[in-house]
């Protein structure tokens, strides 16, 4: 069930009535079935998946609460990890590292046996709710959190329907906590939902799905489309797969917070990020990139295991995110390897220049404070990471080569390309909206817009409202388009 | 009662006002725009009394396309009036004539059938929850009161009438600065050069599932026959064509044979006469497209078979003063 779609709209008040109406104790026992309803509505044998998962780390987690020897305690967590983390792999690659090894094995011999396929469709969310049942096992074992003995409320954790699609990856020790203390329905934090749905669904609805054609034409032609289109689409693309993420992320933050529940914070205004170390640990899917910090990048040592070390540490965390990633929107390939890989390059990069940069401030510290330096830090992580994103779209490291070096070759040519182009309204309204959301992204950054909206008079407030409703309404597109990053 | 649900209460009574506002603004651009929808064109005609209609799917559009239907008008003498649709089968067909004989009459009906209509629900019931119809039908009562009626009868999903009432389709209207026409009226006069893999789409298209499956075409087989019975009932004169299409297209129609067998059979009982034009010799450079006829396709076409047709006089029709 999409977040966007006619049957969640109309459910979610009908649920939120109920939970309200039921005594507060029992309230996480109608989330877990409205969550495996959610859940189970597109797919049922989904479900099945998600119970399997519950049960083995709630198994896992149980026993990891009694053993007290270290080996026992060391083979039940890697049991649990196996197990979840295994099926993950399997589901999201075995196929596709089957038809590989068929191609290779063709090379080499020229026949290759055809290898037994899963033939599986993929679980939804899967790449998300493993994640958030991993950190668990690993937070019990490392003692971050007892094992939890309310089989319900963990499997709860697991299941809860507004981030088991696309996140964020939250963390049981936030999370279980809530349940205890009561899953309270208070006007502010509806209102504040609210706020959080309705800007969710503008990015997705209004920003990412206009955006979406202007993306998805040019890609698919990539050797017949325009230079200037193919420049259009990648830029188009940064904005809508924020937006479509974003936007996901914000309607899973509002809707949990209706019910009482806080989730973490997923980005904040990651297209301002003035490094691409600063855009991907502190504002783009930051539930994603605390994971692999805490549960990857710091258990092989991190930055304290001396400067070769962090530098493998780095690019390990970005490839095994690359591989995260792959199969979410855009089909299991070698391009998200590429994607990690690159975006390791980039942090190497600034990992090294830092002494550089710091240098800089200290003996330009006028140039170094300026905000026209501060603006040319945040374009040149931007292009950075947009580079990156073109390997993330498309379908193959042929068609993203294919796309780079068209633009590379017309890179000359499109200033004088760009004054002649024939714009489509399409293209005039994408261009508007990008900047609607930017200027609303500085202005959110110097001050929260949640604490401008509270401080502004209400005719103001209701206006802002009133305008993002009159913009889903006039310009959405509702006609139930997937969101990128909940297609595994 | 309380401060913070008197202020809820006032910013949905505020928020209706303004939906209204949007709806309205939606609903006058609409009649500013409409062209090709067949509620609208009812809802606009000036005329209350028509020689002929004609239903069907976009087989049966390029009689309403540039001034062809002027020219019909001019060369039979008669009104003529052209309600068809891309893609909508006879469900959808006999819910446009319900309406327009609430307050128009016609002597005589021409349908244009196309197998493809009597095999899926997609061009059935399907097609009244497509915004793009929804958000070209100007706000109507009667519609809307059909419309709820076809969910409870027909299997319509109760969505479109939902969608239809709220005028969501309308305020959501992508194209809503833009002229209502189908995109095949831009290509009318062009002629078009032959693809074979256009046409293998085209069928794909329009036969998802193939020839279907028996209780699929026996369903729409039955709502055909009600039709039929309700032309009849109302007195009305009922013809039934085929039109022309390129040799290459019509051997590909999965089905044609036996469609055509038990169509024909099913109108011989019922005494209406039943026409296949579809195999005449047409080639390619008549039509703008793998199966639609172009100006010099349909003015051949028109001549030579459509005019007799039209211009033939049967006693009890319905238009007689």
């Amino acid at each position: 069930m999409l977040f966007t779609s006619f049957s969640f709209l109309t459910l979610l008040p009908l649920a939120l009535l109920l939970h309200a109406l039921l005594p507060v104790r029992v309230r996480w026992a109608w989330l877990l079935l409205a969550s495996y309803g959610f859940y189970a509505a597109s797919a049922p044998l989904n479900a099945f998946w998600l119970g399997v998962v519950t049960l083995l780390v709630y198994a896992c987690g149980w026993g990891l609460g009694r053993a007290q020897r270290p080996v026992a305690r060391v083979a039940l967590l890697m049991l649990g990890l196996v197990a979840v983390l295994g099926l993950l792999t399997a589901f999201k690659f075995y196929d596709f590292a089957a038809g590989e090894l068929e191609r290779l094995v063709a090379v080499w011999l020229g026949t290759a046996p055809a290898l037994p396929r899963l033939g599986l469709r993929n679980p939804v969310g899967l790449s998300f709710y493993a994640f958030s049942a991993a950190s668990y096992l690993l937070d019990v074992y490392a003692g971050r959190l007892p094992a939890e003995r309310h089989a319900g409320q963990l499997a709860l954790y697991v299941a809860f329907f507004p981030k088991i699609l696309a996140g964020p990856i939250e963390r049981a020790t936030t999370f279980l906590p809530q349940l205890r203390t009561g899953l309270r329905v208070e006007p502010e934090r509806l209102v504040a939902g609210l706020q959080l749905i309705g800007w969710g669904l503008f990015k997705k609805v209004v920003i990412a799905d206009n955006l979406a054609p202007l993306v998805d034409r040019p890609f698919a032609i990539a050797a017949y489309a325009s230079p200037l289109e193919l420049v259009l689409a990648v830029y188009f693309f940064a904005f809508q797969i924020y937006c479509d993420f974003s936007g996901y992320t914000d309607i899973a933050i509002g809707v949990a917070r209706l019910f009482g529940i806080d989730l973490m914070e997923n980005f904040r205004r990651p297209y301002l990020a003035r490094s691409t170390a600063e855009f991907w640990g502190q504002r783009w899917h930051i539930s994603l990139a605390h994971w692999f910090r805490d549960y990857l990048y710091f258990p092989l040592g991190g930055s304290r295991a001396g400067r070769l070390r962090q530098y493998a540490n780095i690019m390990a965390v970005f490839t095994v995110s690359g591989l995260w990633h792959a199969g979410l929107g855009y089909g299991v390939g070698w391009t998200f390897l590429v994607w990690g890989a690159l975006n390791g390059l980039y942090n190497w990069a600034g990992l090294a220049t830092r002494p550089l940069w710091h240098a800089l401030g200290g003996h330009l510290p006028r140039i170094a404070s300026s905000p026209v330096w501060a603006v040319l830090r945040v374009l040149l992580t931007f292009h950075a990471v947009l580079l990156a994103w073109v390997f993330f779209r498309a379908t193959s490291i042929g068609q993203a080569v294919l796309i780079l070096r068209r633009i590379a070759g017309a890179l000359g040519q499109l200033p004088a390309l760009a004054l002649r182009y024939p714009y489509s309204g399409e293209q005039a309204l994408a261009v508007g909206l990008i900047a609607v959301l930017l200027a609303l992204e500085v202005l959110d950054e110097r001050r929260p817009l949640r604490e401008r909206l509270a401080a502004a008079p209400v005719y103001w407030r209701w206006t802002a409202y009133y305008g993002v409703l009159a913009a889903l309404l006039i310009l959405g597109r509702w006609q139930a388009r997937e969101f990128i990053y909940m297609q595994f | 009662m309380s401060s913070p649900v008197k202020s809820a209460l006032r910013f949905v009574a505020i928020g209706v006002l303004l939906y209204a506002a949007l709806y309205a603004g939606a609903e006058w651009l609409l009649y500013r725009t409409g062209d090709t929808n067949p509620f609208y064109k009812i809802a606009t005609t000036p005329e209350r009394r028509f020689d002929w209609v004609i239903l069907g799917a976009s087989h049966a559009m390029p009689f309403d396309f540039a001034n062809f239907n002027a020219i019909m008008e001019r060369e039979t003498g008669l009104r003529i009036l052209d309600l068809a649709t891309p893609g909508n089968g006879v469900l959808y067909n006999r819910f446009v004539l319900e309406r327009f004989l609430e307050d128009h009459r016609t002597a005589n009906v021409l349908y244009v059938v196309d197998s493809f209509a009597f095999r899926s629900r997609a061009w059935n019931e399907d097609r009244f929850a497509d915004a793009k119809l929804l958000r070209r039908t100007p706000l109507d009562p009667s519609v809307a009161r059909r419309l709820l009626a076809y969910s409870v009868r027909e299997g319509v999903s109760p969505l479109a009438a939902l969608d239809y009432l709220s005028g969501f389709s309308k305020i959501n209207n992508r194209e809503r600065f833009q002229r209502d026409v189908w995109e095949g009226e831009a290509q009318f006069e062009r002629a078009y050069r032959p693809s074979a893999s256009a046409v293998k789409n085209r069928i794909a298209y329009l036969y998802p599932d193939g020839a279907a499956d028996e209780a699929t075409f026996a369903r729409y087989l039955t709502m055909f026959a009600d039709f039929v019975a309700y032309t009849q009932g109302r007195g009305l004169r009922l013809v039934v064509i085929k039109t022309p299409v390129p040799a290459a297209y019509r051997a590909l129609l999965p089905g044609e044979d036996a469609f055509d067998r038990i169509v024909s059979s099913l109108l011989r009982e019922r005494g209406v006469a039943y026409l296949d034009f579809s195999a005449l010799p047409y080639e390619p450079r008549l039509f703008f497209d793998t199966d639609h006829l172009n100006r010099a396709g349909l003015t051949d076409f028109f001549t030579q078979q459509l005019k007799p047709i039209l211009t033939r006089h049967e006693p009890g029709s319905a238009n007689k003063p």
